[in-house]
């Protein structure tokens, strides 16, 4: 009895570890590939250098693509963020008709393949000139990221209890300084994870971008997908892995910050 | 009355929907400086009644003065209220002198000002050196506190209180029930708070309005309410009785089914018929027979409460409710016979309710 318990036991961990390993081993091997000193990409390398970190710092094109993609992530956190606040306070605290068809309709990016809102929303941007635009690419991202957004918010303002919002009103406080000094401070772990989540979503995102941008507008995701068509060099596994850093020291700052996972 | 410093006209709530009203014509007044509690079962108004004078819910119609000028239609946040609610609805994320300096920020009070009102404020709730606190660090009874002095300091025009006392523990809440009184009292701030419980309205009102289904039933100080109940509803809701059926036989004298006749203090016409009530506590037991109201039956039930014991006689068809002191010598055992005596001053006839 003994041993076939421990037998289980050790056969379980073993498949958890495996398990692990499988889902990290990607970004093992491309951490790995980053520092190969050869043009191509293979594994494993054959020596190691910081050479190809280097090329990314000197690659006008990512450089320039990695500053627009911190600059459209960091307006599609704000706009998902300000949008989502209003949407989740209009679901939260107010009955209207066609409340269920407005949540479904939130909801529904969640459910439709990145590839068939892509088309979708070029076939919208393109008649109004949006097209590799700032304006274009914004308004695409913030598709996908609201209905992230309001998530997280609604959940924030849920908690909130009205009596508190409305002992402040019996106590002097105008309905908009309720919500500024009350409602919004309340509701603030809700306010950072949906910025968050709304930039790393910004900021990562390649299927919709592709048919947006081209040149003007071009993305960090969509420039990488660009340099892989015609090259194939430790160049794109030294990006990634900077990206992968970039992403985990945001989640970082703001798990210490707020609490991430109890906002979501 | 018209010198009142509250007065509440023919409030009036509907809500949208419903059939009946849940405030129905109500109708009473306030001294300055007094504490009134609206008193009745849940479900019965009187919040809809306390939110309505703050300003939280619109009435359907009627008024509420305030020193003779109609507040319905300011807005709740420039009529000048102070209100605990039930479970004291702290602001989570300030302290608790943040908490309480609020309504002064609100009122663009002077930061020097402010602290001194704070200090104040948090003395007068015995929470001095408390206002770093956070709120969660606060026990119910020190949130009670808090709440209040959030409410005061603003000096407010009436202090409202929701069920202040619901929350807090049986021991608990009879410091806090005198606490505020005394509070209350020192600040001499109008006060109206709403309860369920008898006990409490009793105790902290200087009179209570007792409420049921949307009206006013009975307004008057805690005597009047408890000796002298106009409706069958207050004097059922209130306190414990037995009541009786009967018609009147003579001047003070009624018939009552299966009793002797009971001789009662108050005006009613001969032949009206008429409900009396007797409080278990004027029920005595008699040395001799003979006497006016005396009934003699059998204990049935005994209920020992340690300060009282009370008894359940049968006298003919009726159940007799009597709490006897238990320091007065011999007690009666259960299937003992009894006689019972009330001074016809304590016979309550209750007023008929309108139909």
């Amino acid at each position: 009895m003994q041993n076939t318990s421990m037998l289980g036991r050790v056969a379980w961990n073993t498949l958890i570890t495996l398990l692990y390993l499988f889902l990290l081993a990607p970004i093992v091997i491309v951490f790995i590939i980053s520092f190969d000193t050869r043009q191509y990409l293979a594994f494993p390398p054959e020596s190691f250098s910081f050479g190809s970190y280097v090329k990314v710092f000197e690659n006008a094109k990512f450089i320039s693509a990695f500053w627009r993609s911190l600059a459209i992530g960091a307006i599609v956190g704000i706009v998902s963020v300000s949008a989502g606040m209003l949407l989740s306070l209009s679901l939260v605290r107010y009955k209207f008709r066609g409340k269920a068809a407005v949540n479904f309709l939130i909801l529904a990016p969640f459910l439709v393949p990145h590839i068939v809102l892509a088309v979708g929303v070029m076939l919208v941007i393109a008649p109004i000139g949006l097209l590799d635009s700032y304006p274009g690419i914004v308004l695409a991202h913030l598709g996908i990221t609201i209905p992230y957004t309001v998530r997280t918010i609604t959940m924030s303002l849920m908690a909130v209890d009205t009596r508190v919002e409305e002992a402040a009103l019996v106590h002097g406080a105008s309905p908009a300084m309720v919500f500024w000094r009350i409602t919004l401070p309340l509701v603030r772990p809700g306010l950072i994870a949906g910025a968050v989540i709304a930039f790393l979503i910004s900021f990562d995102e390649a299927t919709i971008s592709l048919f947006i941008v081209s040149v003007k507008a071009s993305t960090l995701p969509t420039e990488i997908y660009h340099y892989l068509e015609y090259s194939t060099d430790p160049q794109i596994a030294a990006l990634s892995v900077i990206l992968i850093l970039i992403s985990i020291g945001v989640v970082v700052a703001v798990e210490r910050l707020v609490g991430l996972r109890r906002a979501i | 009355m018209a010198d009142h410093h509250v007065i509440i006209e023919n409030l009036v709530k509907t809500y949208p929907g419903a059939q009946k009203p849940s405030v129905d014509h109500v109708s009473f007044s306030l001294p300055r400086g007094e504490m009134l509690a609206l008193l009745g079962p849940s479900g019965c108004g009187k919040t809809t009644i306390l939110r309505m004078i703050a300003g939280l819910i619109v009435p359907t119609s009627g008024a509420i003065r305030l020193d003779g000028r109609d507040v319905s239609s300011i807005p709740v946040y420039k009529r000048n209220m102070g209100m605990v609610f039930q479970a004291y609805a702290l602001f989570p994320h300030m302290s608790v002198a943040e908490n309480i300096s609020f309504g002064l920020e609100m009122r663009k009070v002077g930061r020097a000002e402010r602290e001194e009102r704070v200090r104040k404020a948090l003395d007068l709730v015995k929470l001095a050196g408390f206002g770093e606190r956070k709120v969660s660090q606060l026990s119910g009874g020190q949130q009670q506190r808090a709440a209040i002095a959030r409410s005061l300091v603003i000096e407010p025009e009436l202090l409202l209180l929701d069920e202040p006392l619901s929350n807090l523990d049986a021991k608990l809440r009879d410091e806090m029930r005198d606490e505020i009184r005394d509070i209350q009292a020192r600040t001499g701030v109008t006060a109206i708070f709403v309860t369920h419980d008898q006990d409490e309205a009793l105790s902290m009102a200087d009179r209570l309005a007792v409420m049921s289904a949307g009206r006013l039933e009975q307004i008057g100080t805690p005597r009047e309410i408890f000796d002298r109940p106009q409706t069958d509803f207050v004097a059922s809701f209130i306190g414990a009785g037995t009541f009786f059926e009967g018609k009147v036989a003579g001047p003070g004298v009624a018939a009552v089914d299966g009793l002797p006749p009971l001789r009662f203090v108050g005006e009613a016409a001969v032949g009206s018929p008429v409900r009396l009530m007797v409080r278990p506590h004027r029920l005595l037991l008699a040395g001799e027979h003979g006497q006016p109201n005396s009934f003699t039956g059998v204990v049935e039930h005994i209920v020992y409460r340690g300060q009282i014991l009370t008894l359940s006689v049968r006298c003919g068809s009726r159940l007799l409710q009597a709490d006897l002191p238990t320091h007065a010598g011999v007690l009666p055992q259960k299937g003992d016979q009894v006689t019972l005596t009330v001074a016809p001053e304590d016979v309550t006839l209750i007023g008929r309710e309108a139909a």
